[in-house]
């Protein structure tokens, strides 16, 4: 295989590894409640933020700041959920969308006033640091969210089948009237849900803050890719995400590095329309379709 | 009793200081400028500097007497970066405010829809912010800029490596695609021919790219000694960023926006040296002229003003400002102003020549400012400096590009 090629598709597992890291919450607020978070952008960005404010003023590094972001998310969440989303639940879909599109201009506005429209970065002293093996590179940033991914998908699988909210969680996803029956206080599953959605979209966004420029209005792209990755994976399964970030990944690494980059952004959308068409529960065919 | 006596004082004092007020109106007309500029959205904070630079310039006028004795009112309207809007704020400045002059906001997407409605009521409309080269093709006779072509603004990015050596032989020339950047790539291309600098590739993305790796991957696999961007700020961040995790060292690393803004600086700290970019103006050029006075006066007032340093699209705007003040000062002129007087100022802006803090102003028959030389910036050490024209240079350009792994 040539190094060209082989660089390709490192690249391409990489930005899928971070693709999957802030898709998991997505994947997981749409499988368990069928509400599309079109505001799932806006925790990435808080979650970023919450890094550059602890680096800005305490010099605190990304990766230590990244409980905290999980910490404040899951309030976020949780608070967002009990108080907000929970009246839609149950109503039809397009109340969901408008309600998280209301979010989303809301939270990011918010930011604009709060942290004025800069474009921020933060500079750490490994920033940019990467790995030469055999000629080939490897970013360690990315390398880090790469296992955040992968550690976020399988800390999910594990929550869900062996824990008691996790059960919870699943039994409410599968038949919520049933789950009310048997003692499950559903707002409150919910509301448990949509937090831990949003710490493990924050965890990301923290993770994330290293390489990537931090603004009040870089959300919105991060839903439109999310959105893509999970349905790729398959909406609402878990393992999903990561094989949709994945695939995701690649192919717009190949895309790039053997067409041109305006082609690996059609790409996505391509890949959109066609699994939309030909294969709705994704590529796995486990994804759930609302 | 008394209480009555205290309410009868009481609205003797206030009537009088209404009509003290309504006379003092009387006497001074001010003169009205509108302006349509984006205060929030994508453009938001570009906006928010030309904002800045204008009301600068309306302190400063009316500290010293305002312009023919009457002081100057600003009016601003935020058209949110939508083009549509900044339409319809113009034409409301003009026909419902009844401004007297107006003055740019920022934005080529911006100017490209606010200089036809400018120009069907024959209102003057200089900005300091907008370069595309589209803007001066429809043959308008209203509309005038202070920054040269967008395609000429990344001129002093190319020549600055004639001046080294050994010189560079290739280079490789990527852009965000849209209007500006874009010109910006053709302009590199133009210059690199002039100055025998082969183009070994040339790609424009799309703004909605998330991954900068790949693309700059496949360019440092094709080694080339420049790599010139076409950018704006956030572009401009994302490639630093994507520069450094795939480890690709150019000899010279140029871009036509974004490292003269201070977060720039502020946020890459030391990756950022030996970084080159475009600009049209710096503090120490010896450029002065009334209002403002020297480059560096500019610079130090609104380092007090603002608690920063002026980027080039600040000074452009401010310079805009002062040209039109000179004209109003040359012809004589009062508020309210006639339509007659507009296509006066129009003429007047054609025909002469300005000195200011910005250097030479002297709008072509197409309105784009033609004596402006480009200028280069470099990060060295975390700060600005001026490399090119050499005549001008604080510095001595920093080349070759340090390589990451050195640093």
């Amino acid at each position: 295989m040539d190094t060209v090629l082989a660089q390709a598709i490192i690249n391409g597992l990489l930005l899928g590894g971070v693709y999957a890291a802030y898709s998991a919450g997505f994947s997981l607020i749409f499988g368990v409640m069928g509400v599309v978070n079109l505001a799932h952008g806006e925790l990435i960005m808080l979650g970023a933020f919450t890094s550059y404010w602890l680096f800005a003023y305490f010099n605190l590094d990304p990766y230590l700041s990244a409980p905290v972001a999980m910490g404040l998310l899951f309030l976020f969440g949780y608070v967002v959920q009990k108080y907000i989303i929970n009246r839609v639940i149950g109503q039809p879909h397009i109340m969901s969308y408008i309600l998280t599109f209301g979010l989303h201009l809301m939270v990011a506005n918010i930011a604009i006033k709060m942290w004025t429209q800069d474009f921020r970065s933060i500079t750490t002293s490994y920033s940019g640091a990467n790995a030469a093996i055999w000629g080939l590179n490897i970013p360690y940033a990315r390398l880090v969210t790469f296992i955040v991914a992968l550690f976020v998908t399988w800390g999910l699988w594990f929550f869900l089948m062996r824990t008691e909210t996790g059960r919870a969680i699943r039994a409410t996803a599968q038949d919520k009237e049933v789950a009310r029956l048997m003692g499950v206080d559903i707002r409150n599953i919910y509301a448990i849900t949509f937090g831990l959605g949003a710490a493990i979209t924050g965890l990301s966004g923290s993770v994330m803050s290293p390489f990537v420029i931090i603004s009040p209005e870089m959300g919105l792209e991060y839903t439109i890719i999310a959105f893509c990755v999970v349905v790729l994976g398959g909406m609402g399964y878990m393992p999903g995400a990561l094989v949709g970030g994945l695939v995701l990944g690649v192919a717009q690494s190949l895309a790039a590095t053997y067409l041109n980059a305006g082609v690996s952004v059609a790409i996505t959308f391509i890949i959109l329309f066609v699994m939309l068409i030909i294969r709705p529960r994704g590529l796995l065919g486990k994804g759930s379709v609302a | 009793m008394i209480l009555k006596g205290f309410k009868v004082t009481l609205i003797v004092i206030l009537v009088g200081l209404m009509s003290v007020g309504l006379a003092y109106g009387e006497q001074k007309t001010p003169w009205k400028i509108g302006v349509a500029v984006s205060l929030t959205g994508v453009f938001g904070k570009d906006g928010n500097l030309v904002k800045d630079a204008y009301t600068l310039w309306q302190e400063t006028v009316n500290s010293q007497g305002g312009i023919n004795g009457a002081p100057v009112e600003l009016i601003f309207y935020d058209d949110k970066s939508d083009p549509a809007t900044t339409a319809k704020l113009t034409e409301q400045l003009i026909t419902n405010d009844k401004v007297d002059l107006l003055l740019g906001g920022f934005g080529s997407s911006q100017l490209f829809a606010a200089s036809p409605v400018a120009e069907k009521y024959r209102y003057p409309l200089i900005s300091g912010g907008a370069s595309s080269n589209k803007l001066f093709e429809r043959g308008f006779k209203y509309y005038f800029s202070t920054l040269g072509k967008a395609t000429e603004e990344v001129r002093g990015c190319v020549d600055i490596f004639s001046a080294v050596s050994p010189k560079p032989k290739t280079a490789a020339i990527i852009g965000a695609d849209i209007l500006f950047t874009s010109l910006a790539c053709d302009g590199y291309k133009k210059y690199c021919k002039e100055n025998g600098i082969e183009v070994i590739h040339f790609e424009l993305f799309p703004m909605a790219l998330q991954d900068y790796n790949s693309l700059l991957m496949k360019v440092k696999n094709k080694k080339p000694d420049l790599l010139l961007v076409g950018s704006h700020l956030l572009v401009a961040m994302k490639t630093m960023k994507a520069l450094k995790e795939v480890d690709f060292s150019p000899k010279g690393v140029a871009f036509s926006y974004g490292p003269t803004v201070p977060k720039f600086v502020e946020d890459l700290k030391g990756d950022a040296n030996y970084v080159i970019a475009a600009s049209e103006w710096t503090p120490n050029m010896p450029y002065s002229g009334k209002v403002f006075g020297t480059a560096s006066d500019f610079n130090k007032l609104y380092l007090k003003r603002f608690n920063r340093r002026p980027d080039y699209v600040e000074a452009a705007a401010a310079g805009g400002a002062v040209a039109q003040q000179q004209v109003l000062q040359e012809l004589g002129l009062k508020p309210p102003l006639k339509k007659e007087d507009r296509v006066k100022i129009m003429e007047a802006l054609h025909r002469d020549k300005f000195e200011t803090f910005y250097g030479k102003i002297q709008f072509g028959a197409d309105g784009a400012n033609e004596a402006h030389p480009p200028v280069a910036v470099q990060i060295q050490s975390e700060k600005l400096e001026n490399v090119f024209p050499l005549e001008y240079a604080e510095a001595k350009i920093l080349y070759p590009f340090k390589p990451w792994k050195e640093r």
